[in-house]
């Protein structure tokens, strides 16, 4: 069962569109697999679309009623903007409707491993994959600058060392499970860290994830702070 | 220079106006594109849309030429996608705030020098709706946690928010049922969604 989800606040700024595709991709998924987040952003979405477009139409009602009486400057503009708009329709309806294509189902594979691809990210580039030990990791290539977005795969029993961020690290699991000091997550968890968290994840049986972070792990324990191939590898 | 085909004389009757979207009408526009490529009904609905998206596309691009590409676009889309829109998923508002929301992300993603990889229609699907169906809204209901937060707001607020968002009934249909002027269903939904966000962030953080 999923326990970890978006606040309410990131899922107003992907309604808004307000979010980098890489996050906005990541509570996309998630959605997907959550019925209750389903269910906020579709009445939030609802709600925002209600309050755009009555808030204008207030102002188009007023304009109209105010021209209906008499001729004002504004009607003069609404006159130039019309033929615009008019133009502009003409053109719109030359073309004819889009065909839909169904959409196809990806794949990605992982040493053997195949996962179905979450459908947010079906059109990303990704890059090849790279692997250290028991991880496995496919960049998606967003070119958000410091964002780093990447599919990660743990084989059964790896791990990443004790690590923490300077800036945010966001995972959610595709597939799988693992845990760490602060409990078990599974399959649709949506994991958000900041830079006050430090851990160290374990998968028992192995996992998938979706991760995105903003700046490379820092690894805090002796000999792992000689890992630092594998802090860029995972971010 | 903006035209000010959108400036905003104030106007007693205001608050009553803007309760006045028509969608039963603005749907059956769109249905109408859909099945007959009727362009009087897309006319309607450019009129409709075209100055309200026009102004919201103002404020996130400074450029007016972009800002009526975001126009000319979500229109465009409108027109050629109408057959993608499912009435029983949800309103046409709903489902044209999404295509210019999309069209609006693509466009900003290609002038922060990001790409051109047009991904919003995969992250934010304008074919199915992210409407839930009747499974996920039997899950919803088991959520005990959420029907206990819901439980300790006030009655009046409580009536709404089971209406709105477990019986799934319009804010129109709640109004005639609770026997309420619309603004204030309205206005109790948006008190209740405020005390929501607090005690849910906090849950489901
Ligand atoms: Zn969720």
């Amino acid at each position: 069962m999923i326990k970890h989800h978006p606040k309410f606040e990131l899922i107003q700024a992907f309604v808004n569109g307000e979010l980098p595709a890489s996050l906005s991709a990541g509570i996309a998924i998630h959605a997907d697999m959550c019925p209750v987040c389903q269910q906020k952003i579709a009445q939030f979405t609802d709600q925002v679309a209600e309050v755009s477009f009555e808030e204008q139409y207030l102002d188009r009602f007023i304009v109209d009623s105010v021209t209906a009486d008499s001729k004002t400057a504004a009607d003069s503009l609404d006159d130039s903007t019309e033929i615009d708009f008019e133009q502009m329709i003409a053109g719109i309806v030359k073309s004819p409707a889009e065909v839909s294509v169904p959409k196809v189902e990806k794949t990605i594979e992982f040493k053997g491993q195949r996962y179905k691809l979450p459908t947010a990210l079906n059109n990303m580039a990704l890059s090849k994959t790279a692997h250290i030990g028991k991880l496995s990791r496919t960049r998606l290539q967003l070119n958000e600058g410091e964002i780093h977005t990447s599919l990660l795969r743990i084989e059964p029993g790896g791990g990443v060392p004790e690590h923490t961020h300077k800036g945010f690290e966001l995972t959610v699991l595709l597939a799988g499970s693992f845990h760490d000091e602060s409990g078990d997550y599974n399959e649709g968890d949506f994991i958000m860290l900041d830079s006050s968290h430090q851990h160290h994840p374990i998968s028992t049986e192995g996992c998938l994830c979706y991760t995105v972070a903003n700046d490379a792990l820092h690894f805090t324990q002796g000999i792992n702070k000689l890992l630092n191939p594998i802090g860029s590898l995972i971010y | 220079m903006q035209t000010n085909l959108l400036s905003k004389p104030t106007n007693d009757k205001s608050s009553h106006m803007s309760d006045k979207i028509n969608h039963p009408q603005l749907c059956q526009w769109l249905q109408s594109v859909a099945q007959n490529r009727d362009q009087q009904a897309f006319t309607h609905l450019f009129k409709f849309f075209a100055p309200k998206i026009l102004r919201i596309a103002r404020g996130k691009f400074p450029n007016e030429a972009q800002a009526n590409e975001v126009v000319q676009d979500t229109m465009s889309n409108v027109w050629r996608k109408a057959h993608l829109f499912n009435q029983d998923k949800g309103a046409v508002t709903t489902w044209v705030y999404t295509v210019m929301r999309n069209i609006t992300f693509d466009m900003l993603r290609k002038i922060q020098g990001n790409k051109e990889d047009n991904l919003s229609d995969d992250i934010w699907p304008i074919a199915e709706s992210m409407s839930t169906e009747s499974d996920a809204f039997d899950d919803h209901l088991e959520n005990k946690a959420l029907l206990s937060v819901i439980d300790k707001l006030p009655q009046s607020q409580q009536d709404v928010v089971k209406g709105f968002y477990l019986r799934e009934m319009s804010q129109e249909q709640l109004a005639k049922h609770l026997n309420l002027p619309l603004g204030t269903v309205k206005s109790r939904l948006r008190l209740a969604l405020g005390k929501l966000k607090v005690q849910l962030g906090e849950k489901y953080d």
